[in-house]
């Protein structure tokens, strides 16, 4: 029995990906309280029935995506190798073999995922969890029968799931889930990829390493919609160069399944409708949805949007007072650091005594394309858009010096945007290799408001990529913000330790 | 804003044409030395146009650490900031401030013609190295008259040979890193195997296309070099330049009088008059071997030794190393040292502290056999030994270059002893900066002091000064070591209460390959008002993350503004900022129990 209540627990927790384990273990183990966490069985394809502590992150994301996208990028050490006198022919590449080390890694770290959640004395509890009340989880077990369990609070952290465009032979088609879980290359070696979110393009770019005739269609002009535009015009033109077929402007609107088990894609672009035969995968890279169906939100008083993402306040409170929500599920910025940020805040808020907002505010991600971008702050068209005054933009192209001798003709580039009359720095973005282990540092600076004097003022490491970023002394253009005033910027409270 | 630009071309030019008259009227130098001197038909226009992001200056090295900290606000920073913009030559093209800026330029040129005493250039610069080139630059385009020598090009330096670029681009930084990004390919191309990718072989290197490829690419930072001299109006003149007096330099027997002198010579390798040093080599020649060696002797625990041991190791060499400290890297940070001591071991470097060698031996066929002694006296033979690199120091490059004869103060190590503007405390005309005045002899410092040079001398900006605080420097071992700050030995020298959090973690990449290499982060923290004294990683792609790093070292960031910032996953930077509790804490300087 919880302290003090007549609940099971101080806390029941559904979902025990990245942010719900943050926030049972800060629960539990910093503020002392009691905690249940609920997950369903381990499986790579997630479903109504699998799923597996680590969630989507571990098992069908950021992880296993970053060991395809580093085995992929070997096809491009190959080549570069050749410049440095290194005589390594490209050589065969078997999928089967880097997918078991891949699973093995992956169940490694599930295991561990389950270890931290026991360490820190939370009970996990396999199986499936809707909400009966408001104070009452009922979970069917996946050993079989029904627990039900009372909570004085309840966390939401259950995620998000991939769907498919709506379009006739969608089924023949595959999602992330099962990409990152494929049991071979597909046969004939071609695939269409569709959509341009940063899912899509990665995989497309991985599977460009892998040798894979790799067609990309989205209905943007542009992929990586969202993303500062000269980085997305990059991205394009060195996916381009690697020898991917981008289709901008289109869109795939049948897909049959040939006798032969190829497919043939049809679509419709700028010229008209054509066909792409010998198809031998499609992958959807068309959106995520919040995993909210039939968990029992309407009994307890949780609100959603239309399309099933939970309403929740700034301190993560859904519109039932004891339920929060955190994560992809709630839909403010779907990134892993995110919900962990939010699952510390909410312990610190909900049991800590401290009442603490996330703030999703400059935070900096990556897209890990080949070579990978990364970016914190606003993208020139949002500064633009969203600031006013004079904004000064920097930007820099240059070869990377590994690119000098490996004879690749890719540059990076990087950008930084500055509001003149503060000078402060509102927007850094990078297209080139290793630029998310850049960002990092430089994500902190912009995040505490540094000004480009700051980063003028720092002496360069010579010789690194890096080092532009404390070299660009000239603005290459001046823009006009188009608000009439400036947003109030003042932050307020973020979570503490 | 199209015609604004316009408008500034047309201004721009009218300047041209006004210092081209005016450069005219004044003394040509080809009177004295017509042959030796390249002059350059570029004129300040064109220089102007060609300065990119990367060529530009700045004046914002002013700020000091008394402004304003990523002030929520930094109203504090503002008038200064507006006052760095108007006067820095960098956005001359950009607005109306160009008019202010021009008609500084005009100042000082009527300024230098006013002077009592005539002088064929108001600089002359003796090396043409980063920052040589750098300040030399930045002065022409202040509208200064400048000068610059340099020897001829080699990859192997001497008193007769140099070139332009310097140690950075012919003999350091530059060879060092394309070389290490090779030899870090057979790290990644064996990797590859358990990704999934099947190798025939072994990968196998042709030594000579590497050195080729190699040598093109210094060729032509070298020629860049060149040219970014002659695009910014500066005569070049190629010989060995010596100082005949406070004024006066000599180069291929011409003597060429200057207002100022500017010494950017840079450091040589010393070698140990140890028996049969002849047969050893220096970092110079490891940077351009013809064949790359089977068996490497490495002497020293410097960085420059860690590299190339490092290096040469990822080509197949077996290396050993003698140091005559007990650790290497000495003054790096003790757990990264530790750490990085281990990696090396690991690596198969045969590591040999205390060790001195003391005698050099070479066979018939070539190889040398080396004597050396440990610290208990005893002594050990290597043999079979194909190269010796003695990477045992560096000394500035003074030497029989009239200096000492000019009245011009050298300090023990022979360094031309200057003042917080670079310039020399016996003779006032006289500047050095970079190596030769061994402050931190890292590249981005010489570039720092060519640029605050430019400014305080030519640009009127009487308050800039270089800043040494919060220099990240890196040593391109396998693994990296970056740092930047304090060390905790340095923390707690000057702090009582520390807090040091660790972070050792298996990188991603390494989770499916078979290499065993742990990355190490290091956060050291002032545990009296929170901020970061210093941060330090061993590990992949360590220069790339350390960068960021030392912009919030260097405007101390608190720990828990760290830990505010949401991470980038995966990566392995993301460390810096999930770091949760210290792993060891110090108060009053006394390390506290669990």
């Amino acid at each position: 029995m919880a302290k003090g209540h007549d609940y099971d627990f101080d806390l029941v927790t559904l979902g025990a990906g990245s942010g719900g384990t943050r926030a049972s273990r800060f629960s539990a183990q910093k503020y002392g309280a009691k905690v249940a966490c609920v997950e369903l069985p381990f499986g790579f394809i997630s479903s109504d029935q699998v799923g597996g502590a680590g969630g989507t992150c571990v098992i069908r994301g950021c992880v296993p995506k970053k060991l395809l996208v580093y085995g992929s990028a070997f096809a491009e050490e190959f080549s570069d190798a050749g410049g440095f006198g290194w005589k390594a022919s490209k050589p065969d590449f078997d999928w089967t073999h880097l997918m078991s080390k891949k699973t093995k890694e992956i169940e490694r770290l599930n295991g561990v995922y389950n270890k931290l959640l026991a360490n820190a004395g939370v009970e996990l509890i396999e199986g499936r969890g809707s909400l009966r009340d408001a104070h009452t989880v009922e979970v069917a077990l996946s050993s079989g029968g029904i627990r039900t369990l009372t909570a004085d609070k309840i966390l939401l952290a259950i995620g998000g799931k991939p769907v498919k465009a709506p379009i006739e032979g969608s089924e023949h088609a595959i999602t992330s889930d099962e990409v990152l879980a494929l049991p071979d290359l597909p046969t004939p070696r071609r695939i269409v990829a569709v959509g341009a979110g940063y899912i899509a393009i990665e995989f497309a770019s991985m599977f460009n390493g892998f040798g894979v005739d790799m067609h990309l269609m989205y209905r943007k002009d542009l992929p990586l919609a969202g993303f500062d535009g000269e980085c997305r015009q990059r991205v394009a033109e060195n996916l381009q160069q690697r020898g991917l077929h981008l289709y901008p402007k289109t869109s795939p609107t049948k897909i049959v399944k040939q006798s032969n088990g190829s497919f043939s894609v049809t679509y419709k672009g700028d010229t008209g409708e054509s066909t792409l035969d010998d198809v031998g995968l499609v992958v959807f890279g068309t959106g995520r949805s919040p995993n909210t169906k039939d968990i029992g939100l309407e009994a307890a008083g949780v609100r959603t949007e239309k399309d099933g993402t939970i309403i929740v306040d700034e301190y993560s409170k859904t519109s039932a007072a004891n339920i929060y929500a955190l994560g992809d599920v709630t839909n403010r910025l779907n990134l892993t650091p995110v919900a962990i940020m939010e699952g510390m805040a909410f312990a610190a808020t909900a049991f800590g005594g401290v009442p603490t907002k996330p703030i999703h505010e400059r935070v900096a991600s990556a897209v890990f394309t080949q070579p990978p971008m990364a970016t914190v702050g606003l993208s020139e068209e949002a500064a633009v858009e969203t600031l006013s005054g004079d904004l000064d933009i920097y930007t820099s192209s240059f070869r990377p010096m590994k690119n000098t001798v490996s004879g690749r003709a890719e540059k990076t580039f990087m950008k930084i945007i500055v509001q003149a009359d503060t000078d402060e720095v509102v927007g850094v973005h990078m297209v080139g290799p290793d630029t998310p282990e850049i960002m990092q540092g430089v994500g902190i600076a912009v995040k505490c408001r540094a000004t480009k004097a700051q980063f003028d003022s720092t002496v360069g490491i010579h010789p690194t990529a890096a080092e532009e970023i404390v070299t660009m002394r000239s603005k290459t253009r001046r823009v006009q913000g188009k608000a009439k005033t400036e947003p109030d910027t003042n932050e307020s409270r973020s979570y503490q330790q | 804003m199209r015609r604004l630009r316009r408008q500034v071309r047309r201004l721009d030019f009218r300047r041209w044409k006004w210092e081209r008259r005016s450069r005219k009227l004044a003394a040509e130098p080809s009177s004295q030395s017509t042959s030796a001197i390249k002059t350059s038909n570029m004129t300040s226009l064109t220089a102007f146009a060609f300065t990119g992001p990367a060529l530009a200056s700045s004046c914002r090295h002013m700020q000091s650490s008394a402004l304003p900290i990523f002030s929520r606000k930094p109203q504090g920073l503002l008038s200064l900031h507006r006052w760095a913009q108007s006067s820095s030559p960098s956005r001359l093209l950009q607005g109306p401030q160009q008019v202010r800026q021009s008609c500084s330029r005009a100042a000082f040129r009527i300024a230098a013609s006013s002077e009592e005493r005539h002088y064929d250039f108001d600089l002359f610069t003796i090396g043409a190295g980063t920052g040589g080139v750098r300040a030399s630059r930045f002065a022409a385009n202040f509208g200064a008259k400048v000068a610059i020598c340099e020897l001829p090009f080699a990859l192997v330096s001497s008193e007769t040979r140099g070139g332009a670029g310097g140690t950075c681009v012919l003999r350091g930084c530059v060879p060092k890193k394309l070389l290490s990004i090779g030899g870090e390919m057979r790290e990644t191309i064996e990797a590859a195997q358990e990704f999934g990718w099947e190798l025939d072989s072994p990968p196998r290197l042709n030594w000579d296309r590497l050195r080729e490829n190699k040598n093109n690419e210094l060729q032509r930072l070298n020629q860049i070099y060149m040219k970014q001299i002659e695009t910014a109006g500066i005569h070049f003149i190629e010989g060995r330049g010596k100082l005949v007096d406070a004024h006066t330099v000599e180069v291929n027997g011409k003597k060429i009088t200057a207002k100022n002198i500017l010494i950017a010579v840079g450091t040589k390798s010393i070698v140990p008059p140890i028996e049969g040093a002849e047969h050893t080599i220096t970092s110079d020649h490891i940077l351009d071997l013809k064949q790359a060696p089977k068996k490497l002797l490495v002497v020293g625990g410097g960085y420059i030794a860690a590299e190339q041991a490092s290096i040469y190791k990822n080509y197949g060499a077996e290396v050993h190393m003698f140091y005559r400290s007990e650790a290497l890297l000495a003054g790096f940070d003790k757990d990264c040292v530790e750490h990085i001591t281990e990696q090396f071991e690991m690596r198969g470097i045969h590591l040999s502290a205390s060790t001195s060698p003391v005698k050099i031996v070479k066979e018939e066929n070539g190889q040398l056999t080396v004597t050396a002694e440990l610290k208990s006296g005893e002594k050990i033979t290597l043999d079979k030994v194909d190269q010796m690199l003695m990477a045992t120091g560096r000394k500035p490059n003074t030497l029989n270059l009239g200096l000492e004869e000019a009245g011009v103060k050298l300090g023990e190590q022979k360094e031309i002893v200057v003042n917080d503007i670079n310039q020399s405390v016996s003779t006032p005309s006289v500047y050095a900066l970079g190596d030769c005045a061994f402050r931190k002899p890292l590249t981005p410092v010489a570039r720092m002091e060519g640029t605050t040079f430019a400014q305080h001398v030519f640009g009127g900006m009487k308050d800039v000064k270089p800043e040494y605080d919060c220099i990240a420097s890196v040593v391109f071992s396998s693994p990296q070591l970056a740092t930047v700050g304090l060390s905790e030995q340095e923390a707690l020298d000057k702090h009582d209460n520390i807090d040091v959090f660790l972070s050792s973690f298996k990188p991603l990449q390494n989770a499916i390959s078979k290499n065993e290499g742990k990355a190490l982060m290091k956060l050291v923290v002032n545990a009296d008002n929170d901020q970061l004294l210093g941060a330090h990683m061993v590990g992949p792609e360590a220069a790339e993350i350390l960068l960021g790093m030392s912009t919030i070292v260097k405007f101390g960031i608190t720990k828990s503004q760290l830990d505010r910032t949401v991470g980038i996953h995966p990566t392995s930077a993301e460390e810096f900022v999930t770091m949760r509790e210290p792993a060891r804490q110090f108060r009053n300087k006394k390390l506290q129990e669990e």
